[in-house]
């Protein structure tokens, strides 16, 4: 850093070029593994370019969408860029607790062992020239290190679909229905290294380095070779069919991105945030369908994760997502750079990395790169001073209960008029038959499980094309309950006469309506106290608890014949309603868009028989 | 030749395979030539879930088959319908003839000023890099592929058919892995031969797709034609 032939600005880009990189790559690796951090909830495939891309998204030209508030933590505890950053990628099982086996820890939940196995060790790394004996010139153009970046990022981003954990990642953001199995990750700058038998089970891939100012960037990743014993496998109840000609299928609908909140504040000891959560001001919904767990606090530090089990019991497991809600309002904040974008053209890379205004020359070297973030993080948030190295982790491996069935029993906040059924008898099947028509009959569906009606009410919202981009769903199995999300998605319009949705939860994201109100509704239902009392809580939570309710709503009718427009899932419907006790808020707001789009579809092929069926 | 190669390994592929196969590999590629910014786009291969094919009109959730694949695609629909048309192209060149070895080439080049040369003004195309793709297509496209299965069918339960199929389906999807790994392997190690970028937009730099095949004449007519137009590479960096 002192050796600089170049000139000080030179030196600052490289910093900034090289902490950018550890985000960059942090935020792949954690995009491509964990399902719930994605703060939109959703696959981003299908966005099109058109959709503005942030700025701070802009680097590498790999546009992700919004970073996870993982990421903000990085700031926090990477301080020295010299320093690897090392990214657990961890397989959570829920054993039965006679089935112990040799893995490596086991944390005793309720129902069983919690096993947690290494799947993979990703380690980026700044390697500093003089520790890795390299000769490397000192003056390599920072452009250039950014233009190879560009290509390593794209390789690595490729290579996280290509090896064997991806698949355990599918299963579990395109499995609506609960998995026996999570994945959780752990960012430090030091691990421990693997004993011989993981080391055996391990291959190694290390990317091509590329050279920066006095050193090089380098990726490499120890992962296990084959997850087959595993076994992991989501609870198969239903046909092993698609449709091709789908109007969008869960797994390529992306979600639409949420509206970028600011919080303000974010602490990041988890008690504490959940404590934030209720006193935000209303306006600020940050979103999130995961599940909580894994998403729930990067950035705490080792000593939060002893109230968060406390915490837990109480909620269950989607309360951990309500942590993240004012992070994730807050990330799009610190992450949208002011505009600062560097007009110049390079000589000969037009390859424009948007750094911030000010790059500083001189260490702390993090700083120029991290500036702006931090000093936008700083105003926010309260400092928190964390021990080094830091260990991120994710609290999910703490939560007892991965299929707990009274999970669900949380704080989504309830609509002023809603009411919730949170029991566990409530089938899934329900979600599975909307329509739209169903929507329109909302009074009469009070037989069904509010969250079937929730269901059909998110696409009979879409239909509407309100603007106001929410939806809001009929909770309560007597039917009139509505639960209002917010999106900015237009697709998840709010149906005109449910509007009066009072749902403090983090998706409503429009100023019309802004869930001021208080959780404190009369829910009607047995958990409807329970829920307002934590709906301020845990916005997120909310959510999720809202779409937990969704599926293990009871069925709309109790006859199947309005259930499914396709015979033969009306038996499955019915038996997998056990299994929709534990899902993720991820899986829920798959299936929301699973089913809006099917509501499409439903709609374009037989409007008028659905209408009939309706009338049963 | 001149400017970088990389000889892909080759692939054992039926008829019907020969799209979604060609679709990974060239979509990885451009992936890593489309440098400007790009909002990546995951799709399914859906070649290995066998299942999939056959079924229409059915509300069900998507198993994830447990050999499921994915391949990234740069996002733009021009490049997407470009890859297409040549795939189809490929495909009916395979089909007319069906010969073993069948090669696609991804060559990406810089275009220099025109020049004033003895025989022809062209655009100078300096090409800095080729990927040849090399595809050995198992089945007539016509008799075979339904044929065979039929055929297959009859005769054995279908059992040792559909564990021959698996077999051979699980070898492909190793061998397109292994593709995968080496296009990445490639791109990061070679990257000081890149020019700069002219655009931003889709695939930042020009290139073509050659489709030739072991038999065909014209292959050599190819490589004759590129080795005159090319000048010396220069290292751009």
């Amino acid at each position: 850093m002192d050796l600089q032939s170049n000139n000080p600005n030179d030196h600052g880009r490289n910093e900034q070029i090289v902490s950018q990189f550890l985000l960059k790559s942090l935020h792949i690796v954690l995009d491509s593994r964990i399902p719930s951090i994605r703060p939109s909830g959703g696959r981003r495939g299908n966005l099109s370019l058109g959709s503005q891309v942030k700025k701070s998204d802009k680097w590498f030209n790999l546009a992700l969408g919004e970073r996870p508030t993982a990421l903000d933590s990085l700031n926090f505890w990477h301080r020295n860029l010299m320093e690897p950053m090392i990214i657990d990628i961890i397989l959570v099982q829920e054993m039965p607790a006679t089935a112990a086996l040799g893995r490596n820890e086991c944390t005793t939940s309720g129902y069983g062992l919690l096993v947690e196995t290494l799947v993979e060790r990703w380690v980026v790394q700044y390697e500093s020239a003089r520790t890795s004996h390299q000769l490397t010139e000192s003056s390599v153009p920072y452009k250039k290190t950014y233009k190879k970046s560009i290509i390593l990022l794209r390789s690595l981003y490729t290579m996280m679909r290509l090896l064997p954990a991806y698949r355990a990642y599918r299963k579990l953001s395109i499995s609506t229905k609960a998995c026996d199995f999570d994945i959780n990750y752990k960012v430090s700058s030091f691990s421990a290294p693997f004993t011989r038998t993981e080391e055996q089970a391990m291959k190694q891939y290390s990317f091509f380095p590329v050279e920066a100012q006095n050193g090089r960037l380098s990726i490499s990743v120890k992962y296990r070779e084959s997850l087959a014993d595993f076994n992991l496998e989501t609870s198969t109840s239903f046909p092993p069919e698609i449709i091709t000609d789908y109007v969008g299928s869960p797994a390529t609908d992306p979600f639409r991105a949420f509206p970028m909140m600011d919080k303000g504040v974010h602490a990041t000891s988890f008690p504490a945030r959940e404590m934030q959560s209720p006193t935000s001001a209303p306006p600020q919904r940050p979103h999130s369908w995961t599940s909580g767990l894994s998403r729930g606090a990067p950035f705490t530090h080792n000593q939060s994760f002893g109230s968060p089990p406390a915490h837990r019991s109480s909620t269950g497991r989607y309360d951990i997502s309500s942590s993240p809600t004012d992070v994730y309002g807050q990330r799009t904040q610190n992450y949208r750079p002011p505009t600062h974008h560097r007009g110049t053209s390079f000589d000969d890379y037009q390859l424009s990395p948007p750094f911030s205004p000010s790059p500083s020359p001189s260490p702390p070297t993090y700083i120029s790169g991290g500036n702006y973030m931090q000093s936008r993080l700083r105003s926010e948030t309260a400092p928190v001073s964390i021990p080094n190295p830091m260990i991120i982790r994710s609290p999910r491996y703490l939560s007892p209960n991965l299929s707990d069935p009274n999970r669900h029993s949380l704080p989504p906040p309830s609509p002023r008029s809603t009411r919730y059924e949170l029991s566990s008898h409530e089938s899934p099947s329900g979600i599975r038959s909307l329509k739209k028509s169903e929507m329109s009959k909302v009074g009469d569906l009070s037989s069904g499980s509010g969250s079937a009606n929730q269901y059909s009410s998110h696409k009979v919202s879409r239909d509407n094309k309100d603007d106001s981009g929410r939806f809001s769903g009929l909770l309560s199995s007597s039917g009139s309950p509505r639960i209002g999300f917010s999106r900015s998605s237009s697709r998840l319009s709010l149906q005109d006469e449910l509007d009066d949705i009072d749902f403090s939860c983090p998706f409503i994201v429009d100023d019309v309506d802004t869930c001021e109100s208080p959780v404190s509704r009369s829910v009607g239902g047995k958990q409807g106290r329970e829920l307002s009392s934590h709906a301020k809580k845990s916005q997120d939570a909310a959510v999720g608890a809202l779409v937990r309710m969704l599926r293990t709503a009871p069925p709309l009718r109790q006859d199947s014949s309005c259930y499914s427009l396709s015979d033969g899932l009306e038996g499955e419907f019915n038996t997998a309603s056990g299994f929709f006790i534990a899902r993720k808020t991820s899986d829920a707001l798959e299936e929301l868009k699973a089913y809006r789009d099917m509501k499409d579809l439903i709609l374009s092929k037989s409007g008028t028989r659905l209408v009939s069926k309706q009338e049963l | 030749m001149n400017g970088e190669v990389c000889q892909l390994k080759e692939l054992d592929v039926e008829y019907f395979e020969i799209r979604e196969v060609l679709r990974c590999i060239l979509h990885t590629i451009f992936f890593h030539r489309a440098l400007g910014l790009v909002r990546p786009k995951d799709i399914d291969l859906e070649l290995f879930e066998i299942t999939y094919h056959t079924h229409h009109c059915r509300l069900a959730l998507r198993k994830i088959a447990e050999n499921s694949y994915m391949y990234v695609q740069c996002g733009d629909a021009e490049l997407e319908k470009k890859v297409d048309e040549k795939i189809d192209q490929f495909i009916d060149k395979v089909e007319k003839h069906p010969n073993k070895k069948n090669q696609i080439c991804l060559s990406f080049f810089e275009v220099k000023n025109k020049q004033q040369t003895w025989f022809t003004n062209k655009v100078e195309h300096l090409y800095w890099e080729h990927w040849y793709i090399n595809l050995n297509v198992a089945q007539h496209p016509k008799a075979h592929s339904g044929k065979s299965h039929h055929s297959k069918l009859v005769v054995d339960p279908g059992e040792s058919a559909s564990e021959e199929r698996n077999a051979r389906r699980a070898t492909l999807e190793s061998s397109l892995h292994e593709v995968l790994f080496q296009i990445i392997k490639f791109v990061n190690e070679k990257k000081d031969h890149i020019p700069p970028i002219p655009s931003m937009e889709g695939v930042s730099f020009p290139y073509e797709i050659i489709i030739s095949s072991s038999s065909d004449s014209a292959f050599g007519m190819d490589m004759f034609k590129r080795m005159l137009q090319t000048g010396h590479p220069t290292m751009l960096s």
